[in-house]
């Protein structure tokens, strides 16, 4: 052709690129499970409304949701190593791929926390009621009233979650980590044929974010089988079509105080 | 290598110069995703056939890859094609006369508008079917009623997922770095290079964009409060 | 038997319950009437200690909770001598109708699932829901919500069952379900306390009606005393605006 396009390199490019993949699921992996764990921490002194954590909390949050990611990652991948040499920790010889990790982990975290509270935040106050009605202590109560139906609404949010991070991986190249992203730049600049390889790679993000999307899909109809009210729908504009694809990823729209989680009124 | 926090403010005063590109990538991208977000969005919403799948296809290319491959692939692609189609009707045209932001205006704007298009769907499907109808009752024709009626209630309803969206692209704005564009984050890394104190340009560089966020997240409160005056007290 | 000792309850500077005593005796009924803000929910509330008094006692059966030093194990074993319906039915929503009925009797009275089961099955049987055990609050309507309601109540056997307003967020052609089967229930012998606005009704069921307003009970008696000749004149009042309210509306 004369652009010098070839269809035939991307086919070729993408096995190639596959070939890192266990690198980029390894980032994403190992941040979601960092994340989870710390974003549970971090939403707990704001649930109890535990004084000081509960501002700790919020500057943590309101930074990680306030500063770019790729900001963040140069800022940890410098500033760590030179905070801990004042303790004289010397991790300047860790491999990248664990401040990536990190990183990210941390990031996440913001956002699962904030999912958390709201999720928790929007089960209906008499559904608590109602468990200590029949007798149930506080901890009954959380963990058998109020968590399922919370983990329930926070999982479209969460899925986005997943997704954003999968696609932000590709932001690991910049410290040269060799993922999906980083191979493509280089077998690019072998070949000289950029935009081959970053249609291969650009396709490989698309199978898999549409992949993760029908996963979580199944999860949430699994999980939110109770919300289904087939006797009372309401009467929506337009279509009465329910919304397919869930909103958010980039934008990661779950705000404090956002309205888009759904209530529990009966 | 030593921690110098003196410098912090020094790099603060450096990377001012470069907030006005950061801004204005955000603002074009987010202007013209707008548009191209509503046209999409009354495309699927009406289902005008072809322009309703080319729209569905472009919103979930776009959201399920990522940011950077877009810009990649507008980087690469572009001057192929317009090198190319110059050459074939022998426009004169020449690629290289694209200036590098003009890669990042395209590229995000098209990032921009497809995340956008899912938010002003999510608009227009939260006002209630029974408003239409009240319109359509008082003598208002279709246009009238989405435009005085549909619209501004759905701006409303559709507002904090608007602000994360500007918010993501003020964000996504420093993948600008990798076309040459000197904004906020590219700054930073000339900064942080040229005086080898990596840590303090980032910390900030970050001071920076968390001011900006919070600036627009306050924005949104105020505009927020006064365009709900209609829904005060109800649990919305 | 279930007494009340000074019960009092302030919201910030507003005493709501400025000290109420209230003897209810085994298999009784007994309506509480007055008008709204009159403090009778914050009343059946604290029985249940969903709200906290901040003094007097309450005693249910042989136990008795002082509410000045109330622990958590105090408060636990309070709630379990009484169960509570709610004005907003309050279902767990990610239970269906059995699932509701049975959640107490397993995690709290740590009964077998099977024998709960059986239980649970046999109660919504009696509130007339035997076809409806494995629906989900959202695909029921508010009345037979409410009755899931009911029944998640009577399959604790509390010693007193609490009902706050249980028609008022009805519709009205579904009040009459709901009302039939407290009926029934009261009937065999369990004891209750119904906050209502439905005179008719609690003239019919009650053995005892109690007349609040302003936080403080102005008359209780017999249905027949209370509603036919009312000593207080606050009393006279309340009922003549509702007697009135019905037999002129269009």
């Amino acid at each position: 052709m004369e652009y010098g396009f070839d269809i035939n390199y991307v086919f070729d490019f993408i096995p190639k690129l596959l070939s890192t993949l266990n690198i980029t699921l390894l980032i994403v992996a190992g941040a979601i499970g960092l994340g989870l764990l710390i974003g549970f921490l971090v939403a707990l002194p704001r649930l109890y409304n535990v004084p000081v954590l509960r501002n700790v909390s919020m500057v943590y949050v309101s930074f990680f949701r306030g500063t770019p990611i790729l900001i963040q990652l140069f800022l940890f991948y410098y500033g760590l190593p030179e905070i801990l040499k004042l303790v004289s920790i010397d991790i300047s010889k860790l491999p990248v791929i664990y401040f990536v990790i990190l990183t990210f982990g941390l990031n996440v975290a913001a956002f699962v926390s904030e999912t958390i509270r709201a999720a928790v935040l929007a089960v209906n106050r008499g559904q608590v009621e109602a468990a200590y009605a029949v007798g149930m202590t506080g901890y009954q109560a959380f963990t058998r009233i109020v968590l399922p139906q919370a983990v329930a609404i926070a999982i479209p949010v969460f899925s986005n979650l997943v997704i954003a991070m999968l696609k932000d991986t590709s932001l690991a190249f910049t410290l040269g980590v060799m993922e999906m992203t980083g191979k493509a730049q280089t077998l690019g600049s072998l070949s000289q044929h950029f935009i081959e390889t970053y249609i291969a790679l650009a396709l490989i993000y698309l199978v898999m974010s549409i992949a993760l999307e029908r996963l979580m899909l199944v999860a949430e109809r699994r999980l939110s089988r109770h919300m289904r009210r087939d006797a009372s729908e309401k009467n929506r504009f337009f279509t009465r079509r329910r919304k397919r694809l869930t909103l958010g990823g980039l934008t990661r729209e779950l705000k404090p105080g956002n309205k888009e989680v759904p209530r529990y009124e009966a | 290598m030593k921690l110098d926090p003196s410098f912090i403010w020094t790099a603060f005063l450096q990377l001012w110069s470069a907030v006005p590109t950061t801004l204005y990538i955000t603002v074009v991208s987010v202007s013209v995703g707008f548009v191209i977000g509503i046209i999409t969005a009354l495309a699927r919403i009406y289902r005008i056939p072809v322009l309703s799948q080319l729209s569905s296809g472009y919103v979930t290319f776009i959201r399920g890859t990522p940011m950077l491959t877009h810009l990649l692939l507008i980087y690469f692609g572009l001057p192929m094609l317009v090198d190319g189609l110059s050459a074939h009707y022998g426009l004169g045209w020449n690629s290289a006369k694209i200036p590098m932001i003009g890669f990042a205006y395209i590229s995000f704007s098209i990032t921009a508008g497809a995340y956008l298009s899912e938010v002003v769907r999510s608009g227009l499907l939260a006002v209630d079917r029974g408003q239409m109808e009240a319109a359509w009752s008082v003598g208002m024709t279709t246009p009238q009623a989405l435009r005085r009626i549909v619209f501004p209630q759905a701006l409303a309803a559709s507002l904090p997922n608007l602000s994360n969206s500007v918010i993501g692209m003020l964000h996504g704005s420093t993948l600008a770095f990798t076309v040459s564009v000197v904004d906020l984050n590219a700054k930073a890394q000339i900064v942080a290079s040229t005086n080898w104190k990596f840590f303090e340009s980032y910390v900030a560089a970050a001071l920076i964009f968390w001011g900006l966020t919070i600036l627009i997240e306050r924005i949104t409160g105020l505009i927020e409060r006064r365009i709900r005056v209609y829904s005060k007290g109800g649990v919305a | 038997m279930i007494k009340l000792n000074g019960i009092r309850k302030s919201f910030g500077r507003h005493e709501v319950l400025q000290g109420i005593d209230l003897t209810v005796n085994k298999g009784e009924v007994v309506a509480i009437l007055g008008p709204s803000g009159s403090g009778k929910t914050t009343l059946l509330r604290c029985i249940n200690y969903l709200e906290k008094p901040s003094d007097g006692q309450i005693q249910i059966g042989d136990f008795t909770l002082d509410c000045k030093h109330a622990g958590k194990k105090d408060i636990y074993s309070l709630r379990q001598r009484s169960a509570m319906v709610f004005q907003q039915y309050n279902l767990f929503s990610h239970k269906t109708a059995l699932e509701n009925v049975i959640e107490g009797l397993i995690v709290v009275k740590k009964v077998g699932k099977e024998e709960a089961r059986k239980r649970g099955i046999e109660l919504l049987e009696k509130v007339g829901l035997g076809a409806k055990l494995d629906a989900y609050p959202s695909q029921l309507s508010g009345g037979q919500q409410q009755r899931v309601g009911i029944a998640r109540a009577l399959a604790l056997e509390p010693e007193v069952i609490l009902f706050d307003e249980p028609t008022s967020a009805l519709d009205p052609e579904l009040v009459g379900e709901v009302l039939a089967v407290i009926r029934r229930i009261a009937k065999e012998g369990i004891t209750m306390i119904i906050v209502t606005h439905e005179m008719g009704f609690a003239q019919d069921v009650a053995n005892h009606v109690v007349f609040m307003d302003g936080g403080v009970i102005v008359e209780e008696g017999n249905p027949a005393e209370l509603f036919g000749n009312p000593k207080e004149e606050r009393t006279k009042q309340f009922l003549k605006r509702f007697t009135t309210e019905y037999s002129y509306s269009i």
